[in-house]
C-alpha cells in the first residue's frame, strides 16, 4: 500500500484515476490525455511504428475510460495501461499486411534465457511527412539510437528511462524479474551511450 | 571496443548502474568515486552514461508535438461528449 506521502508518478496516476473514478470530469479529461501520450510514445519509441500510433491512442483511450469505472486498484493502473498499450501495438503488427505468419509478439518472441522473452524484430517501413514531425518530437538522434538497439533493451530503457516506470512495473509489463531488469537496463544504458557518443 | 578495459573496471562496471541509480550504500559509492577519480575511461563511461540518461529523461518530459496533442484532445472531447448525450437520453 502506498502511503499518503509517495508522489511519484505512478502516485500521481492512482490519484488522478480515483478522482476519475469519482465523477471528476477535469481528471478523466487528464487521465485519458495521459493515457494517448503513453500510446503514442510506446508506439513511436519502443514498437518503432509511428504509422500505428492514431490506432493505438484511439484504443488507450476507449479501454482507459471503460477500466477506469470498474478499476479496483488504482495504483496499478499504470502497469495495466503499459499492458494495454503493449497489447494494441502486438495487435496491430499481427494485422499488418504482408507480416510473416510466423510472428507472434510485437515485443515478444520466444522465451529467453533470462526468464523474459527473445523479441523479434520488424522491418520499418520508409518514413513518410508525419514520421519526420515525430522524429523533429523525441529527437532522430535519439530515436534512431534507440532502434538501433534489440527490441528488449530498447523497451526496459523506455519504460524505465523515458516514460518513469520502477523496476518492478518494468517487470510485471515484461515477465522479467527485477534482477534481469536491471540487467538489461544497464546493458541498454550502455549500448545507447555507445550509438549517442561513438568514439 | 569493451567499455572496461581490463578485470578491477570490469568488475566496477557491473556496479555502474547501481550507482547511478542510488542503489548503493555509501561505502560502495566513495569506492566506485575513487576509482573514477583515478581511471579517465571509468570517469568517461559515468558521465557519458549520465549524459544519455538524462536525453531520455528529458524526452520522457516532452509534450506531444501540437498536432497530435490536438488530435488526443479532440477525441476525448468526443468520447465524453458522446457519453453526455448517451446519459442524457437514459434521464
Amino acid at each position: 500500500m502506498r502511503s499518503a506521502t509517495d508522489t511519484g508518478p505512478g502516485a500521481a496516476y492512482a490519484i488522478l484515476v480515483r478522482d476519475a473514478a469519482a465523477g471528476d470530469r477535469d481528471a478523466m479529461e487528464r487521465l485519458l490525455m495521459r493515457a494517448q501520450e503513453v500510446a503514442y510514445r510506446f508506439s513511436l519509441l519502443i514498437c518503432g511504428h509511428p504509422e500505428d500510433a492514431e490506432d493505438v491512442m484511439q484504443d488507450a483511450l476507449l479501454k482507459t475510460y471503460q477500466h477506469v469505472s470498474r478499476i479496483s486498484d488504482p495504483d496499478a493502473f499504470r502497469t495495466w495501461l503499459y499492458t494495454t498499450v503493449r497489447n494494441a501495438c502486438l495487435m496491430k503488427r499481427r494485422r499488418r499486411v504482408g507480416e510473416p505468419a510466423h510472428m507472434v509478439s510485437i515485443e515478444q518472441g520466444a522465451r529467453s534465457a533470462d526468464g523474459g522473452f527473445a523479441e523479434l524484430d520488424v522491418a520499418d517501413s520508409a518514413r513518410g511527412p508525419e514520421q519526420q514531425l515525430q522524429d523533429s518530437w523525441a529527437g532522430q538522434r535519439l530515436q534512431s539510437a534507440l532502434q538501433s538497439l534489440p527490441r528488449a533493451y530498447r523497451a526496459v530503457i523506455v519504460m524505465r528511462e523515458i516514460e518513469g516506470l520502477t523496476t518492478r512495473e518494468v517487470a510485471e509489463i515484461t515477465g522479467l524479474s527485477e534482477a534481469n531488469v536491471k540487467q538489461r537496463l544497464h546493458r541498454a544504458r550502455v549500448m545507447l551511450r555507445h550509438k549517442l557518443e561513438p568514439s | 571496443m569493451s567499455d572496461a578495459p581490463d578485470a578491477g573496471c570490469r568488475d566496477l562496471m557491473t556496479h555502474i548502474s547501481a550507482y547511478l541509480d542510488g542503489d548503493l550504500d555509501a561505502v560502495e559509492c566513495a569506492a566506485i568515486e575513487r576509482h573514477c577519480a583515478e581511471c579517465p575511461h571509468c570517469r568517461d563511461v559515468v558521465e557519458g552514461l549520465r549524459r544519455t540518461i538524462a536525453l531520455c529523461r528529458e524526452t520522457g518530459a516532452a509534450p506531444l508535438p501540437p498536432l497530435v496533442r490536438e488530435k488526443a484532445r479532440a477525441s476525448v472531447r468526443q468520447l465524453l461528449a458522446r457519453h453526455d448525450a448517451e446519459k442524457s437520453s437514459r434521464n
